[in-house]
């Protein structure tokens, strides 16, 4: 690993993410650009999801990625080994020929791929310079900002657009969990935090005199509230702001629970039949989104973050027995967005809905005894009605005499490299630019390209991914 | 500019006890004031707090919940507030989650080594924690073996439990090579699992005689003051002397400014936490005041933390958060950790929970784990190896409402609240009703003229009832009740 990095954020000091400043660009115009009618949600596989148990060459194709594979990733007690036949094959790699398979935990993933072709698997994707620290990538990834560029500096690249898009009384996003996301930080408009809408009304004591006294509390708690929201101090105005969101939404959010329990009980129970954490995140947020399409009054959010967390299997991993703990991860996000998907397309949402999922780094080619320690790029997913499913990106290159000092595949960026990596924020932009209608000028200033050698930087820009259908 | 000898009024002695425990009740600020003979002063103040016996406490119990809740009861009637602020801020710092563990007794013993060092030796509680059980499961120790070294431990030792990835000028600390060099030397450690003993398997352990190629264990050789040689680990002798010899070569550690790295990182954290966020990104004046502390404690040969707490409870920089409202732009505030909120409104209060649960009795009806599970704060179950994200990230709609409920939960729990022996049910001016409930909850000073008015409104219902007859049933269980959860729900008591 280089840690080399030109300072994770100039500007600020290095260490975590700064307070979040609000986001001004005179490139990116307010109102200019927008999702429309679409939602993006975003799912994060916590702690660094192996991407080489994930997506997996079958063949050696024109190369010689299985033989590679199979010299790190052993067979036998404690092996990582997925076999040619365990692999569920989603088409050939563009750079080397080889034939790939997914993890068969992934397999309502691969059924999405089959029946619908509404799977982007986008390979090798990573940043220059990069960490392996938990903290240090998943803040890369959440920010879009390898290389501390102070530009875009403490925000998310999510939270960017929702600064640049949307007034600062709206609330455009939602994150399931009880706290916020980075991926959507920014402090110009409000994001809320909701881990269950049943449980997100605003107390009141039930004390019966005075019809409960709702009206006046309910008026002291606006006015201190709005009165924070609207002091210099930065951490009264973020709790004033913060909590006249809440109180609105919390008025709004929690019918919705009962609303989609009423009109799509079938659905309902597909998520319980799943019966994971997974499926029950974004069960609230399908229930977010029904609400939406219904037109309910103060619910307006087209930007969801959920995660799942559980990938950082240092140990425990299997390889493909369903008792593995890579395979029920697997399994859980798989059959949780099969779901997810089948109740959109029966709201007639699924061709507007695109869910973009990642994890803030992949794992070291050679094992450990029944598990990996952190490595270096990785697939991310597109899944959607609209997305333009197949294989994108190349896998990286492991083979023996690729590997760095650290054993791990190295990023590239050389046009002529059969391993060409994918950078991470040429997927961002395409996302950015042909989901959320933004310009390639708003774009590039959301996501400013590196500097350096243009073998090993990312100064050449590609928003245009055919990630989408046209 | 203050020191040791400012005096400190009433009001700051309130303050100290505020950022040094859990509220500043009543009972706790007469006996402080009459341990320092009625004149408090900065020096003298925090001489009384840091003489707490350095005794033990193990939350333990044969399940999560009850050591959990064993925690909870000590944390209401500790014997020292402040060794279990230290407590727990050393459970942030080497996080260390239950579920992951698989064995809470371990855990309990984990917390009872914090207990133990809370104001001893930093370095000392460090080769501790490597030999802790709970976190040779947490981070991967006992599979790290010879044959396939895990780097799990290795890398958050130097990320998070000393060093931290990059110096306050912002260059890296360490390489991945170090790391790796780390894992090879703490290979082979285990432990008996009934006790939690720690012990060396030889034969899992990687000698430089059995692994010729691999050479010497050598960290530090690019990074840290020790030239391009670095520092040999297997100096001390091989084995199981290795793993002390590591935190000695560690503690060693200088950063590109010349700085001791561990002593100006545990400084900053430990500033953060009493004082202010700024410290969680130190600009020159917050490094200047971390540099300070440590010369004055000599933290940094010592690793002794009773004498860097006191440099930094007599520091301006702890007064900070002091300033009174109305708040400017340039007011230092820090935003309460669940657990403060959740211990310091029982202890004013003064309500008793419920069962083994612990329950508030009123409104959900939910247990101590309940409510700060919502509230985002867990003990015995941080989120990650990074544990807890300070400052404004503990707010969020969600987390806020879970404050709320509880708020709510409280004042509804009539069997056990009970404001006549709070505030003087005599009081019909509105205004000094106001005044004795905030009082009560410690945050009079910083109410706004605004937020006075906005309370005065929500008792007189904008005037129309000019004054509150607190004796009469209703009244008091719609106003009163209503103004406290109010008071706890409001703005300016989530900061401190």
């Amino acid at each position: 690993m280089r840690i080399s990095r030109r300072r994770f954020l100039q500007g600020a000091t290095a260490g975590a993410l700064s307070v979040p400043t609000l986001f001004s660009n005179p490139f990116v115009g307010r109102a200019l650009a927008n999702i429309g009618n679409r939602y993006l949600v975003v799912l994060f596989l916590d702690g660094g999801n192996d991407g080489l148990n994930t997506i997996a060459p079958i063949d050696n194709g024109g190369a010689t990625l299985r033989d590679a594979y199979d010299g790190h990733r052993g067979t036998g007690g404690g092996g990582l080994n997925l076999t040619p036949a365990q692999l569920l094959s989603i088409g050939n790699d563009p750079g080397s020929g080889a034939s790939l398979g997914l993890h068969p935990g992934l397999h309502s993933l691969h059924d999405l791929h089959v029946d619908k072709g509404a799977v982007a698997f986008i390979q090798g994707c990573g940043y220059p310079e990069y960490s392996l620290s938990h903290e240090v990538s998943s803040s890369i990834w959440q920010t879009g900002n390898p290389l501390g560029n102070p530009a875009i500096a403490g925000t998310g690249w999510l939270g960017r657009h929702l600064a640049a898009t949307y007034g600062a009384s709206a609330i455009p996003g939602v994150t399931i969990d009880n706290s916020f996301a980075g991926v959507l930080r920014q402090s110009a408009t409000s994001v809320l935090a909701i881990e269950r809408l049943e449980d997100f009304g605003f107390p009141y004591d039930d004390f019966y005199a005075a019809g409960g006294d709702i009206a006046a509390k309910r008026a002291a708690f606006d006015d201190l509230y709005q009165a924070a929201g609207a002091n210099a101090q930065s951490q009264l105005s973020f709790i004033g702001t913060s909590g006249v969101a809440t109180l609105l939404s919390s008025e709004a959010y929690p019918p919705l629970h009962a609303l989609y329990e009423t009109e799509r009980a079938a659905q309902n129970q597909a998520y319980d039949s799943v019966g994971r954490n997974t499926a029950e995140d974004l069960r609230e947020v399908a229930k977010i989104i029904y609400g939406v399409e219904q037109g309910v009054t103060g619910v307006e959010a087209r930007f969801f973050h959920l995660s799942n967390g559980g990938y950082d299997t240092h140990s425990d991993q299997g390889a493909g027995q369903t008792t593995g703990r890579h395979y029920e991860l697997h399994a859980e996000v798989a059959d949780s967005l099969k779901v997810f998907y089948e109740d959109l397309e029966d709201m007639g949402a699924a061709d507007r809905v695109c869910v973009l999922v990642w994890s803030e780094f992949s794992r070291r080619l050679t094992q450990n005894s029944n598990g990996t320690d952190h490595g270096s790029h990785g697939p991310m997913f597109l899944i959607g009605g609209q997305v333009n499913g197949g294989v994108f990106g190349n896998h990286p290159n492991i083979n023996d005499a690729a590997l760095d000092g650290e054993g791990n595949s190295v990023y590239s960026q050389a046009a002529l490299d059969p391993f060409r990596s994918t950078d991470f924020r040429d997927v961002y932009g395409t996302v950015l630019k042909h989901w959320c209608g933004m310009t390639q000028m708003q774009v590039q200033a959301m996501l400013p390209a590196d500097a350096g050698n243009p073998n090993e930087y990312w100064t050449a820009p590609n928003f245009d991914l055919s990630l989408f259908l046209p | 500019m203050g020191n040791e000898l400012t005096p400190l009024t009433t009001d700051e002695v309130r303050h100290v006890l505020r950022r040094t425990g859990f509220g500043a009740p009543p009972n706790e600020l007469s006996k402080l004031l009459g341990a320092v003979g009625g004149n408090p002063t900065r020096g003298s103040v925090a001489d009384v707090l840091l003489s707490f016996q350095e005794k033990g406490f193990r939350p333990n119990g044969n399940e999560f919940e009850k050591a959990h809740n064993k925690w909870i009861n000590y944390l209401i009637k500790p014997k020292s507030a402040l060794q279990e602020k230290l407590a727990i801020f050393f459970h942030d710092h080497f996080a260390t989650s239950s579920s992951v563990v698989g064995n809470v007794r371990l855990m309990g013993g984990q917390i009872n080594t914090l207990h133990l060092y809370a104001r001893g030796n930093f370095k000392n509680l460090v080769k501790a924690i490597n030999k802790d059980a709970a976190m040779m499961e947490m981070l991967d120790t006992v599979r790290n073996v010879k044959a396939v070294p895990n780097e799990n431990y290795g890398r958050e030792l130097l990320e998070l439990f000393t060093l931290g990835v990059y110096d306050l000028a912002g260059n890296p600390n360490y390489l991945q090579e170090d790391i790796v060099q780390i894992a090879r030397a703490f290979t082979g450690w285990d432990y008996f699992s009934n006790k939690g003993i720690p012990y060396l398997r030889d034969y899992e352990h990687d000698f430089m005689v059995e692994f010729p190629e691999r050479g010497d264990k050598v960290i530090f050789q690019s990074t840290g003051g020790f030239g391009s040689g670095g520092m040999d680990i297997t100096a001390d002798g091989e084995g199981e002397n290795e793993i002390d010899t590591v935190i000695d070569i560690i503690f060693e550690h200088t950063d590109t400014d010349g700085k001791n790295t561990v002593a100006r990182r545990l400084a900053a954290r430990l500033l953060e936490y009493f004082c202010h966020g700024g410290f969680g990104e130190p600009g020159p004046a917050e490094i200047a005041v971390i540099d300070q502390v440590i010369d004055e404690s000599n933290f940094d040969t010592s690793w002794n933390l009773t004498p860097l707490l006191r440099a930094i409870f007599v520091n301006d920089a702890f007064f900070e958060t002091a300033g009174v409202a109305p708040y400017s732009a340039s007011t230092k505030k820090s935003v309460k950790w669940p657990i403060d909120y959740f211990i310091s409104t029982i202890r004013l209060t003064g309500i008793r929970l419920q069962k083994s649960e612990r329950r508030v009795a009123g409104g959900n009806y939910l247990g101590a784990v309940g409510h700060l599970t919502n509230m985002g704060q867990i003990l015995l179950e941080p989120p990650s190896v990074f544990g807890w994200n300070w400052e404004t990230a503990w707010i969020s709609s969600a987390t806020l409402l879970a404050r709320f409920n509880f708020a709510r939960d409280i004042v509804a729990a009539r069997s056990v609240f009970n404001p006549a022996k709070l505030v003087d049910l005599d009081a019909t001016d509105p205004g000094e009703i106001v005044d004795l409930v905030t009082d009560v909850l410690g945050i009079v000073d910083q109410v706004t003229p605004a937020e006075h008015q906005i309370f005065v409104d929500y008792l007189t219902d904008d005037g129309a009832n000019p004054t509150i007859d607190l004796r009469d049933y209703e009244i008091r269980n719609t106003k009163l009740h209503g103004l406290f959860a109010l008071v706890m729900q409001s703005p300016a008591y989530q900061l401190h």
